[in-house]
């Protein structure tokens, strides 16, 4: 299609005046230049193959073809749809919708807000507007998304196997209801517990339209105090609500309130605020924890005493006899041994005690109500009711126990028995052995998720209805303190399943049952006025106002409780071992069995991955004769013996208990009591998805109804077979580094810049020069890095960003590695990829444990060569520190990692290679790379490459992907990026809102990482550190605030705010240090503790009382 | 290079001084001739491919395969199919590497420097230590460019290479892996240029000898080659400039390739690659572990096909007394690498080290003390020089031992760091094991070719340092 043009040259005799050529090829007039000046461009532009408008279809017919076949990928309700011409009520394509839902968890929702886009839920967030979460969700509700793209998720009802269609389930259900109308006999439900008042309303009208069926509710795990307690304690039906942040003193008696216990989320954000601390004068709660596994709430513990859960009772009773002055408890506590016990409880009530009305007595959910009346009493006596406990009155559950279901089962009077969410036939008590049970009961209706080993338990007879997840579902619920929250659908139900509310409305004889209806008549029902306007204001805010359980005062009923059939006081030894069977951090009780993202998340203490372990503690290790061993040559490393070629080689132990056993992997893990045998529930699962498939080993086994939580006479037995477990931290110590600086409370009352003091940067001039102590900003903007030969970019921009994390407060929940995990996409590898160390998680929490030891000389070598058996633990969250002066950044051959002008360490991914210089020269390691095409392969196919079952991302998988993040693909680095895209967002919207105003920069507290956001203890702030009335740009300029590894001049952006710890000087394993500190004066060569001034004050340190020394602990 | 030495009167002095005539080593033994020269290296090419050359040739072909189906597994899976993990993310690929650009050392320092030194011993042996380079530098390319998580990109649009592209992003030039593009592909490139230069002269003669025998095709082919050498005083001339030149060029590229491998760590933050003592260490290491490959290489081919009258004790000795040298220098950095790590009272570098030595790598560690600072002090004994199979097993142990070097250097700097917390510990797959063993077939496969078809020692630079190329020669007692 070339079009020629006739540019001749100008006649000769047409010119007139001087000539001009237009290049000497003119002169010349070569073919060339004839050819140039012929052509309508120049040449190259014109030799391109002419497309015509019909060759253009043609070529173009495909690709419409598969794009409208592309655009019937998005879901929502049909009813509503309109075309995108004129534009879906408040839909802007491009930018997500949120609304408030909330994430039921047995007795405690978590007020969520999901953030949706197009119609498909990708992120839940903490609901603000609940304050006492303010905003925090937990690692169970971030990965529960996932739950609702789990492809092997219960995806149609079934009967025998066989689908069957919805019409075959509401004649199944209408035939339930009329076959047991009016009597009920032979009928039996089996539900999980659940705080929804709309299923305590349908549970009301089935009781009274089927009165003689069974309504039985069973939950494996106890998480909130027994009832029982506070009947004997105060005569009547409370609960308490625990106060955290008036609470100078607490007691924990095997309370992991940081984590397990119902409401968790609120207490650990109230435990947070009586621990932050911002000037030398600030105060900070105390922490005394007594407990027999390693938990959370251990970690944080100022004072923490390795105690059998069995013996809780005792201790309690031993507490409150000093406490209140009375040796009426002296024949409960009799038994008790611990080193220094006596002391131990003197000075631990004494604390107690010179803080009436601010201390606080906290009993674990799993105790016997006995430990619960001693912790009220003591509570009682000291005042704090009212004070750091408030008790709200609620109406307990009427419902019947799994074990008299048990019993009717075995009688054979029941004929039809309903299974409501649960999963009795895994996880009720091995005496029932439910599974076997529940395939006697003739015909079996099964509400649930997943087809589990219930569902397979009941046989070919089965119905299986598929549940709705609780983003597909309405619904209503309660909060701790009894705040109802709404639960809104996100999505239509992707496989047509069916909502608990509907499920019981139509067995309560409903012919059609709306969900939506029957939570508006429950919510009617309580609100009182325009009940229309009232339920939307309900599902606008997220939460009934005013909802919550009422609070009541108590008063101790008397001190005479009937103790009559106290448990026995058992000494424990290797032969009469203690197991505590407890809920896992990840798993809870085995129903996220199929999640990847939880599977994957390292325990926070154990840091094992995709399955649990029999822990036990190192001198139960040591008597039992497992104690690891290095080999000669390394006279550097006493590596525990697990650890070969790097991957934790776990010995395969038998517990065994009343005749039951289970077989499993041991851990050694320091910190437990030592006759104390932890088995994490939870894993084990036998029929579930290729995720939970195969993962650790199944501890309901050999757990009974007499010891749900603990029970003693378990035994190990060794065998000679090994597995390897997927652990993501194999070394344990800090070797005396300087990478989490702590320090006492006191120490930072005198000399509140002790991180200063610690660290190569104590022997160094510092970094900054003369600019040191400048403001964040300052040092942010002016401090030159440009003007080199290369182009770095001035760090310019209005917006510096950088983050704070105050280790003070952090407690290692890992809820900030799942939720950025879901924001930003970030895929699992599996557990053998795991094994190798190639998890791609982008924040890790480091766990360090310290003991003071470090024997090895200063220079070099490894110290702590022996797990300790009674550790200090601190937590670190790592990841990309956004260094000013990045050494990524230098190293990369190709410009794929480079600074922008606000100071993020940027990936640009299209451009990464995948050389990986960067990340061997990270000093933090926090960069993940590549190795397979995790996102599009199958785990257990990603060495078979091209050649794996799995072409691509599954359709189901891919519609979790948050749509503002790249997903990468193999042979490509990346790494934390601040949530560049919620940044961006941010920037954007700012500007518009600006318009000619100018004012772009984004106001402080308006950006939240997905980390911060979720964090329930505010112990990461991100933002602005340009502007120094920025929250981040305060908490830089405190004087705990340092860099990790700050010699290395590479300046990072994210600081940490040291940690703190507030012992009791009294109390028998006081350190005047805290231990990493011992163990880092001894190896820099510091003189014990700082003794000599001149020494101290030269390098700035801390010249600590000689007479302080850190001994007693044991 | 003919009669350089002869070309100046003796100054007037030594007619006083009267200095005792030392004794020189005679580099072609047994008064071999000029046709006796041009009869054996010839010889070689000109005879019938023996079977020996067959078999080895096909074993190199099938361990090379292993290399190649390695690579197409590493490209079309990924990354992982290699035991590389956090934080160990170079391992056997980078050691691969720099193992192999080692040994590409020797052959330009022989050429190059020797040249330049007028060392004449060099000559019997350059050829091959050159080829050496050349080979050993296409197996040390393989692993920087297959060990890269996307090679489509690496070198297909050339985001390693300054190709103008239409985004307007260059290269990060100061990252040492762009200075490695640069450094080895000019490395590679001039080594090239001058073995080939090298090569004229002797291709010129394989025509000529092919078309008086008459095979027409190969004198064909070699004719090609030689250029239309016809060894013309003015050639000549020009040859002998060309060469002198490629030696001054290449001669600094010898001592700055290994630098520049060796900013790859030094340039890093690391402790335990972070050592301004690299530089010179490496090239050291280098120039040890190319003399260990030629000695590995020369010792059997001087058995096979007879060339002890070309390469003598003298050569083989002069080789040694350099491994000893060179291996006592690595040996120093050894050392002096402990004392700056105590002196300098850094903790993370002070452990880096002490791990090194005692850690979980201890037993690389120690192999490569045992190889590279033990095994060249035999050399001492004159001996154990003069034990060929004995000298051929040390020069085993000296490849062996660099390969550890590069190893304990990269694995155990990385696999302990900074941050405990995500300390490792690197373990090869079976993949980059049969990777790297089927780079030896790689080798052996093109060093078997060019011993088969290319004159394998410089025969008119071997005929110039024998007497009868001296014209004082008549002079001389």
């Amino acid at each position: 299609m070339k079009r020629k043009f006739d540019h001749s040259a100008p006649a000769q005799r047409e010119l007139t005046g001087p000539k001009y050529w237009r290049s000497l090829d003119e002169l010349a007039d070569t073919p060339g230049f004839r050819e140039h000046l012929a052509r309508e461009f120049p040449e190259g532009a014109s030799e391109m193959n002419g497309v015509d408008r019909r060759q253009f279809m043609r070529l173009m017919a495909a690709s419409f073809a598969l794009g409208g076949l592309g655009l019937a990928g998005c879901r929502r309700p049909e009813k509503h749809i309109l075309p995108y011409g004129k534009s879906v009520e408040y839909t802007i394509p491009g930018l997500p919708l949120y609304f408030a839902t909330a994430m039921p968890l047995r007795k405690a929702a978590i007020p969520l807000v999901a953030e949706t886009h197009q119609g498909r839920p990708t992120k839940v967030e903490g609901n603000p507007s609940y304050q006492p979460h303010g905003g925090a969700s937990s690692l169970l509700a971030q990965a529960s998304v996932l739950d609702l793209y789990d492809p092997e998720r219960a995806t149609s009802h079934t009967k025998g196997g066989m689908n069957i269609n919805v019409a075959d389930v509401n004649a199944l259900l209408a035939k339930v209801s009329s076959t047991y109308a009016g009597n009920g006999e032979g009928l039996a439900f089996l539900a999980d517990e659940s705080s929804s008042p709309t299923r305590a309303r349908l549970v009301g009208r089935l009781k009274a339209k089927f009165p003689r069926a069974i309504w039985a509710e069973y939950e494996p795990v106890q998480d909130e105090p027994p009832v029982a307690a506070a009947q004997a304690a105060f005569g009547r039906n409370v609960k308490p609500v625990y106060r955290f942040g008036a609470a100078k003193r607490i007691v924990s008696l095997d309370a992991d309130f940081l984590h397990a216990e119902a409401g968790s989320l609120y207490y650990a954000r109230e435990f947070a605020n009586g621990r932050r601390v911002a000037k030398a004068s600030d105060s900070m709660n105390r922490l005394y924890v007594a407990e027999s596994n390693f938990t959370l709430t251990g970690s944080m513990a100022d004072h923490r005493l390795r105690v059998a859960s069995s013996h809780v009772l005792a201790l309690a009773a031993a507490l409150a006899g000093k406490v209140l002055g009375t040796g009426a408890f002296a024949t409960v506590a009799a038994g008790l041994d611990f080193p220094n016990k006596d002391k131990w409880i003197e000075e631990c009530a004494k604390d107690l005690a010179e803080h009436r009305g601010e201390s606080l007595v906290v009993a674990g959910a799993h105790q016997p109500m006995q430990v619960h009346v001693m912790a009220y009493a003591i509570n009682a006596f000291l005042g704090n009711i009212g004070k750091t406990i408030d008790f709200v009155a609620f109406e307990p559950s009427s419902a019947s126990t799994i074990t008299a279901l048990a019993t009717a089962i075995k009688g054979n009077s029941i004929k039809t028995l309903v299974v409501v969410n649960g999963n009795p036939a895994y996880n009720a008590p091995a005496d029932l052995d439910f599974a076997k049970l529940i395939g006697s009961v003739p015909e079996v209706i099964r509400f649930g998720y997943y087809a589990d080993e219930t569902t397979a338990a009941a046989g070919d007879k089965v119905t299986h209805l598929a549940a709705t997840h609780y983003l597909e579902s309405w619904g209503d619920a309660r909060t701790v303190d009894g705040t109802i929250v709404p639960i809104q659908p996100m999505i239509m139900p992707l496989f047509n399943g069916l909502s608990e509310a509907e499920l019981l409305a139509r067995v309560a004889g409903e012919q059609n049952p709306d969900a939506y209806a029957q939570v508006f008549l429950t919510i009617g029902q309580i609100t009182s006025g325009d009940g229309k306007k009232a339920f939307e204001k309900f599902l606008h805010d997220g939460q009934l106002a005013g909802s919550a359980y009422p609070t009541v005062s108590v008063t101790l009923a008397s001190q005479k409780w009937d103790f009559a059939n106290i448990p026995g006081f058992t000494a424990l030894s290797k032969d009469n071992l203690e197991i505590r069977f407890a809920t896992d951090h990840k798993m809870d009780d085995g129903r996220f069995a199929n999640n990847g993202w939880l599977q994957e998340c390292p325990d926070p203490m154990t840091k094992i991955a995709w399955d649990n372990a029999i822990l036990i503690s190192p001198r139960l290790a040591q008597e039992l004769g497992i104690v690891p061993h290095g080999n000669l040559l390394q006279v550097a490393r006493k590596e525990e013996a697990e650890y070969t070629m790097g991957k934790e080689n776990a010995r395969i132990f038998e517990v065994s208990l009343n005749g039951r056993t289970v077989r499993g992997p041991v851990h050694i893990q320091p910190g437990l009591a030592n006759y104390t045998v932890v088995l994490p529930l939870g894993y084990g699962r036998t029929v579930t998805g290729h995720i939970g498939t195969g993962s650790g080993f199944n501890a309901y086994a050999v757990r009974a109804s007499d010891g749900q939580a603990f029970a003693t006479g378990a035994k190990l037995v060794a065998t000679n077979d090994h597995q390897l477990l997927a652990n993501t931290q194999e070394h344990w110590s800090m070797e005396g580094r300087d990478i989490v600086r702590e320090a006492n409370l006191d120490e930072f009352a005198r000399n509140p810049a002790y991180v200063d003091g610690i660290g190569m940067e104590s022997h160094s001039p510092p970094v900054l020069g003369k600019d040191k102590d400048k403001d964040p900003a300052f040092i942010a903007s002016t401090t030159p890095r440009g003007n080199s030969l290369y182009e770095n970019p001035n760090l310019d921009g209005i917006h510096q960003w950088g983050m704070s994390i105050d280790l003070n407060t952090c407690i290692g929940c890992n809820a900030c590695i799942i939720a950025c995990q879901a924001e930003n996409n970030i895929p699992i590898v599996g557990r053998e990829q795991v094994k190798r160390g190639r998890e791609m998680q982008w924040i890790r929490l480091d766990r360090y444990y310290s003991d003071g030891g470090a024997d090895a000389e200063a220079f070099g070598a490894e110290g702590n060569k022996v797990l300790p058996e009674d550790p200090q633990v601190v937590m670190q969250p790592m990841t990309c520190q956004h260094c000013e002066l990045a050494p990524c950044e230098t190293v990369c051959p190709v410009n794929a990692t480079v600074h922008d002008e606000e100071g993020i360490n940027t990936m640009a991914y299209n451009r990464c290679i995948g050389t990986r210089y960067c990340a061997n020269n990270c000093p933090y390691k926090v960069r993940r790379f590549n190795f397979f095409d995790f996102n599009k392969r199958a785990t257990d196919a990603l060495y078979m490459g091209p050649l794996g079952h799995q072409k691509d991302v599954p359709e189901l998988v891919k519609m979790v992907k948050n749509p503002d993040v790249t997903v990468r693909m193999r042979g490509v680095m990346e790494k934390c990026t601040y949530c560049v895209q919620r940044i961006q967002q941010a920037k954007i919207a700012q500007k518009r809102k600006a318009g000619a105003s100018g004012d772009v920069e984004v106001p402080d507290g308006t950006i939240k990482t997905a980390c911060q956001q979720v964090c329930p203890v505010d112990a990461i702030v991100f933002g602005n550190i340009k502007n120094p009335d920025s929250a981040v740009s305060k908490l830089k300029a405190q004087e705990r605030d340092y860099a990790v590894l700050g010699y290395l001049n590479v300046r990072p952006r994210t600081t940490y705010l040291g940690k703190l710890r507030n012992p009791n000087p009294h109390m028998p394993d006081y350190s005047a240090l805290p231990l990493s500190r011992v163990e880092y004066n001894k190896k820099n060569g510091h003189t014990e503790h700082g003794v000599a001034p001149a020494h101290g004050e030269e390098h700035g340190h801390e010249a600590a009382k000689p007479a302080a020394e850190h001994g007693g602990h044991n | 290079m003919s009669g350089h030495a002869s070309d100046h009167p003796a100054p007037a002095i030594l007619a006083e001084v009267k200095p005792a005539v030392v004794p020189r080593r005679e580099l072609v033994e047994h008064h071999r001739d000029f046709k006796w020269i041009t009869d054996k290296i010839c010889g070689i090419v000109e005879a019938k491919t023996p079977t020996w050359w067959w078999v080895c040739f096909g074993v190199a072909a099938v361990v090379a395969s292993f290399t190649v189906s390695g690579l197409i597994y590493l490209v079309s899976t990924g990354v992982g199919v290699w035991g590389h993990a956090n934080p160990v993310n170079w391992a056997w690929d980078i050691v691969n590497f720099v193992f192999w650009i080692g040994i590409g050392h020797a052959g330009t320092l022989i050429s190059a420097i020797l040249c330049l030194l007028r060392q004449k011993w060099r000559t019997s042996i350059n050829r091959a230590a050159e080829a050496m380079t050349i080979f050993a530098v296409v197996c040390a390319a393989i692993f920087p460019v297959f060990h890269v998580g996307r090679i489509w990109f690496a070198v297909f649009p050339g985001y390693l290479f300054p190709f103008p592209n239409s985004n307007g992003i260059w290269q990060n030039f100061r990252s040492p892996l762009e200075w490695d593009v640069f450094a080895v592909s000019t490395y590679g490139t001039v080594s090239v240029l001058f073995w080939y230069v090298g090569l004229l002269p002797d291709l010129g003669t394989l025509r000529d000898r092919f078309t008086a025998a008459g095979n027409i095709v190969r004198a064909r082919i070699y004719g090609f080659f030689a250029m239309g050498w016809r060894g013309s005083n003015r050639h000549w001339s020009n040859y002998e400039m060309a060469y002198l030149i490629l030696a001054g060029v290449a001669t600094p590229l010898v001592l700055s390739v290994h630098t520049i491998v060796s900013f790859d760590f030094a340039v890093s933050l690391i402790p335990g690659w972070h050592t301004t003592i690299f530089p010179p260490y490496f090239v050291a290491g280098a120039i040890f572990s190319g003399f260990g490959m030629v000695l590995t290489l020369m010792l059997p081919l001087r058995a096979i096909y007879r060339l002890e009258d070309l390469i003598t004790q003298y050569h083989i000795d002069c080789m040694c007394k350099i491994t000893l040298a060179t291996g006592t220098m690595v040996g120093y950095a050894y050392s002096m690498e402990f004392f700056i790590a105590w002196y300098g009272a850094n903790p993370y570098e002070g452990f880096a080290f002490i791990n090194r030595a005692f850690g979980h790598y201890a037993w690389a560690y120690w192999i490569m003390i045992g190889c590279n600072v033990i095994t060249p002090q035999f050399f001492w004994f004159k001996a154990i020089r003069e034990n060929t199979t004995l000298v051929w097993i040390l020069s085993i142990f000296v490849n062996v031992g660099m390969w550890f070097e590069r190893f304990v250097i990269i694995v155990t700097s990385l696999a302990r760091d900074f941050l405990p917390s995500s300390w490792g510990y690197y373990s090869p797959s079976i993949v980059e094991i049969f990777t790297f063993f089927g780079t030896f077939g790689v080798f052996s496969f093109l060093f078997l070719l060019f011993i088969r078809f290319v004159p394998i020692m410089p025969m008119s630079e071997v005929k110039a340092v024998i007497p009868a190329a001296d014209p004082h020669a008549a002079h001389q007692p």
